[in-house]
């Protein structure tokens, strides 16, 4: 449908497409969803952001996500788990808040937690994200995911993939986490239906798995990467 | 082989076996969708992405109520804007009502096309507290009723006020007290919303976040204008409902008009403040409650006075004294009006708040007649399972070595420690009206199906762990299929229904397959029917085990269609009724008021619980929303605004990691009902006021107002010295 864009109410001055400050690639046409296989196609990763160029309009940003390496073109103030979820359609990540609040967006970027819904998708642009749908090796579940099926560390499942984000994080960089750094890790996560006992005994299970496989030397204590 | 088999007389009704000889029912049994939640491939009604979707925005009126008027074409007028409708002409009637909708290629540009509406705002003058209702000249925010008044089914009075004021008279020990219970929220996760999957021809599928998968065809075929069986509701998974989501609500509305509008799918989610402000909420209430009991400590007389709070709605009718037993007891209920979003069933609604000031009501008697509180609650409740439960909560708290049994403590100065106590009653019985089926292919597949949705409480596993248990099989060789209005009815997931209502229908599907199996195998087992086994993946003739056929085989004998066989509701797989006691312990900082829950401790009689894993996980689940409920949740409304001050996470608090206890969820064994009851609502109900009545246990300061802050501690403590 085409519509007559000298009406738009916004003046261009004003407007939140071209507020950041940054380097993106070329313009192109927006992707909606309906575009998804054609939007999102693997190419090599582009450099990442410089602080000097003002974004307008569509941005083309590239991000290594769970490994494949995903081009998609977004507005400057698209957040990443909007670029996710509506663009791609990788739907791992929940929206729930979006604003910080509860940690069912959390992804990796780069190896730390981050609220995908606080960073813009141009702030992921060249870098690693990883969410709950890249974290099983060779279709087996990982350490992490494995203990949160078997100790029940879900119920509706929403705050899951964050949850398993945030405890991922956590035992990644210290497997050997006791209960009250795997709360403290869980702190930004927020369940409603009171899955958190059960999610601390699955992550205390899975540390001590990913410590005993790392001294057999198994090397796949890594949670999955 | 299309059959209704034949009844086996000799086979009976179904029942659920022996417990002791069950191997897949009755055990710790791993969600079915476990696996798909931890990698997040489980595909919520939110993440559906049929192609072409377009992305819909509410347009909301941000006042308490107002006339206004709309332009819907500087939204139109927009590069990528597909659509706009008019959802309200009416004035509103709460914040954030909803008016208007826009459908765009974007989440961004829909954002941007639901600015552009230009929306004009006339506010009128409202009535946002209860204060504000009840003030001289407040307007009528139902128009012609005024807002205060019996409006609900459980309004009006009951019993004799003149027989009770007299009883009250005559009482030993007397308490007298008021409560206030705020209004508190849902809180689901997943978003009030719908995608509505429609491509401008006959046919829609709707993907709800919903709790009632068969309600849904019928409203949105009406928006569409199409026809009901050409309209399928899809819940493969919902992220909660609690309650709050038995409609489509404003957003599915939105988004089916916005499909038929533009001929493409849509999306219409509530952002996380529209939720708060115009999804439902669990109503709030101001108790006066007076009681006495006698020298014995039995409760006498009880004369309860109550104003719910539920927005435009009623609230629900749940009445004192609640579950305890009282010679003479009055009720005066009726409801305040506000503008605010009416409020909606939220898990045992109405429970709680009258629990919470019942059980307060309780301990200040106790204290009051000086008798520990744990018999005090035995005096006055004549059911026995109450006092077994009581007694199994009261050991895993440590109350035989608590100081303060029949008098509260006052700590050391800086912290004290407390234990209170709350019991629970409910339902869970189900009822007819869900069909099943039961498939068993040729390959050796065997298909559970139900239209069901699962709410997270795991009924999708007992789907699968029912057939499974009556074909010797595991849960993994069953593929259980729910969520889809396509499928054999379900129910809708209220009132704790959905286990009792599902499993007896499914049972009998099972059951009846099995029979019509072992007919079938007979001759090739040369055996009686009767004398056909299923056991350990293998089928055999009962009188000699060692020989026969393994589950494969036995299905490559049956016809190329396979097997399918229906199941009806079979009254006596489910029972209703339930007990629960819990207990809890906390700690109290008396320089800062700061409470901490350390331990809350769960008993409930669930008659045969299917899986003990999941039931664990809700009654765990129910303690934690109960502590939410005690400690932090809270409705905030500005009056001179006229708005909700804390519509998002970081303002209502819920609880999260930091804040939960130890968790100790026990199955009332000594329940020996082979019957299926639901467990959802029961749990939620006495955590309430066992947590206020731990916190008097610990330093003697009763606050009657929840939640509790510290704030509220610390300035009763220092009113107390």
């Amino acid at each position: 449908m085409t519509r007559d864009h000298s009406s738009d109410p916004e003046p261009k001055s004003l407007s939140r497409r071209s507020f950041l400050k940054g380097a993106g690639g070329a313009a192109a046409s927006g992707v909606f969803v309906g575009e998804l296989a054609t939007g999102a196609k693997p190419v090599e990763p582009t450099r990442c952001l410089s602080s000097e160029e003002t974004l307008e309009g569509d941005v083309e940003v590239t991000f290594h996500l769970n490994g494949e390496s995903i081009a998609v073109t977004v507005e400057p103030r698209t957040t990443l788990l909007s670029a996710m979820r509506d663009r791609i359609g990788h739907t791992a990540a929940k929206s729930v808040c979006e604003q910080g609040n509860c940690g069912a967006c959390t992804v990796l970027l780069d190896d730390e937690p981050v609220y995908s819904c606080l960073t813009l998708a141009v702030k992921a642009d060249g870098r690693e994200v990883r969410t709950a749908g890249g974290l099983a090796e060779g279709g087996e579940l990982s350490p992490v995911q494995a203990a949160m099926v078997d100790r029940d560390g879900m119920m509706c499942g929403f705050c899951t993939p964050g949850l398993v984000m945030s405890v991922t994080a956590c035992l990644e960089k210290n497997p050997r986490a006791d209960e009250a750094e795997v709360r403290q890790a869980c702190s930004g996560n927020l369940c409603r239906c009171g899955t958190y006992p059960h999610v601390f005994q699955a992550a205390l299970d899975a540390g001590r798995k990913m410590v005993a496989s790392s001294n057999s030397g198994s090397g796949s204590a890594g949670g999955g990467r | 082989m299309s059959l209704q088999p034949k009844k086996n007389t000799k086979d009976g009704q179904p029942t659920w076996g022996e417990r002791d000889r069950l191997s897949v029912l009755n055990t710790d049994t791993r969600r079915l969708s476990a696996g798909a939640k931890v990698s997040g491939e489980a595909l919520y009604s939110m993440d559906q992405r049929p192609e072409g979707m377009l992305f819909g925005r509410l347009v909301c009126v941000p006042v308490a109520t107002a006339e206004f008027t709309l332009d819907l074409e500087p939204a139109l007028a927009m590069d990528g804007v597909e659509g706009a409708i008019v959802l309200r002409k009416d004035k509103t009637l709460y914040n954030g009502q909803a008016v208007a909708a826009v459908a765009a290629r974007t989440p961004e540009l829909a954002e941007d096309a639901a600015r552009a509406v230009k929306l004009e705002i006339k506010p009128l003058p409202w009535a946002v507290t209860a204060e504000q209702a009840m003030a001289e000249r407040a307007p009528q925010v139902l128009g012609r009723r005024p807002n205060y008044g019996p409006r609900g089914r459980g309004d009006g009075t009951t019993g004799d006020e003149e027989e009770t004021m007299l009883a009250l008279e005559g009482a030993a020990y007397r308490v007298e007290s008021e409560y206030h219970v705020p209004v508190q929220h849902h809180c689901s996760l997943e978003t009030h919303g719908v995608v509505a999957d429609y491509d401008g021809g006959e046919e829609a599928t709707i993907y709800a976040s919903t709790q009632s998968v068969f309600g849904i065809p019928g409203s949105a075929a009406r928006e569409m204008d199409l026809s009901r069986k050409n309209v399928r509701c899809v819940v493969e998974h919902m992220g909660g409902g609690f309650g709050s989501k038995f409609s489509m609500d404003v957003a599915g509305k939105a988004a089916c008009a916005l499909a038929k509008e533009t001929g493409r799918p849509v999306y219409v989610f509530n952002d996380r403040e529209q939720e708060f402000q115009t999804s439902g909420n669990r109503s709030g209430s101001t108790q006066r409650i007076q009681a006495g009991v006698d020298e014995e400590g039995k409760l006498v007389a009880m004369h309860s006075e109550m104003e719910k709070l539920g927005g435009l709605g009623p609230g629900p009718g749940t009445r004192q004294p609640y579950i305890y037993d009282v010679a003479e007891s009055f009720t005066r209920e009726h409801s305040i009006h506000t503008n605010t979003d009416a409020s909606r069933a939220m898990r045992a609604p109405g429970h709680p708040q009258v629990s919470f000031a019942m059980e307060s009501t309780i301990d200040q008697l106790a204290y009051e007649a000086g008798i520990d509180l744990v018999e005090f609650r035995k005096l006055n409740l004549s059911d026995p399972v109450y006092h077994r439960q009581l007694d199994r909560v009261a050991r895993e708290i440590g109350w035989a070595d608590h100081p303060h049994k029949s008098a509260p403590g006052t700590g050391d100065g800086w912290t004290a420690e407390g234990i209170g106590f709350g019991v629970t009653i409910w339902g869970g019985g189900g009822y007819a009206g869900c069909g099943a089926n039961v498939r068993i292919e040729r390959d050796g597949g065997v298909i559970s199906s139900i239209g069901v949705q699962d709410l997270g409480t795991g009924v999708r596993t007992l789907v699968a762990m029912i057939p499974a248990e009556e074909f010797g099989l595991t849960v993994e060789d069953v593929d259980a299929r729910i969520g889809d209005s396509h499928l054999p009815q379900g129910v809708s997931s209220g009132g704790s229904v959905t286990t009792g209502s599902v499993s007896p229908v499914v049972k009998s599907a099972a059951w009846n397959a099995r029979l019509a199996f072992a007919e079938h195998l007979a001759p090739i087992l040369s055996c009686e029917p009767g004398n056909v086994t299923f056991a350990d993946g293998k089928v055999f003739d009962r009188a000699s085990p060692d020989r026969g056929l393994s589950w494969q085989d036995a299905c490559a004998a049956l016809p190329t269609e396979g097997l399918t066989a229906n199941g009806e509701f079979v009254d006596d797989l489910q029972a209703s009724g339930v007990h629960g006691a819990q207990a809890a312990r906390v700690r109290v900082d008396l320089k800062t008021g700061q409470l901490t829950v350390l331990k809350m401790v769960a008993i409930q009689d669930s008659g045969l619980v299917l899986n003990p894993l999941t039931w664990r996980s809700q009654v765990n689940g129910a303690m934690i929303q109960a502590l939410g409920q005690a400690l932090l949740e809270e409705r905030c409304m500005d009056p001179d605004l006229g708005l909700q001050i804390n519509p998002n996470f970081g303002d209502y608090k819920i609880p999260g990691s930091l804040e939960i206890p130890e968790l100790v969820a026990i199955i009332d064994e000594e329940d020996t009902r082979q019957a299926v009851i639901g467990v959802g609502e029961p749990p939620v109900i006495p955590g309430v006021g066992a947590i206020a009545n731990a916190l008097q246990n610990a330093c003697d300061v009763r606050i009657t107002s929840l939640p509790l802050t510290p704030d509220k501690i610390l300035s009763a403590i220092a009113s107390q010295s």
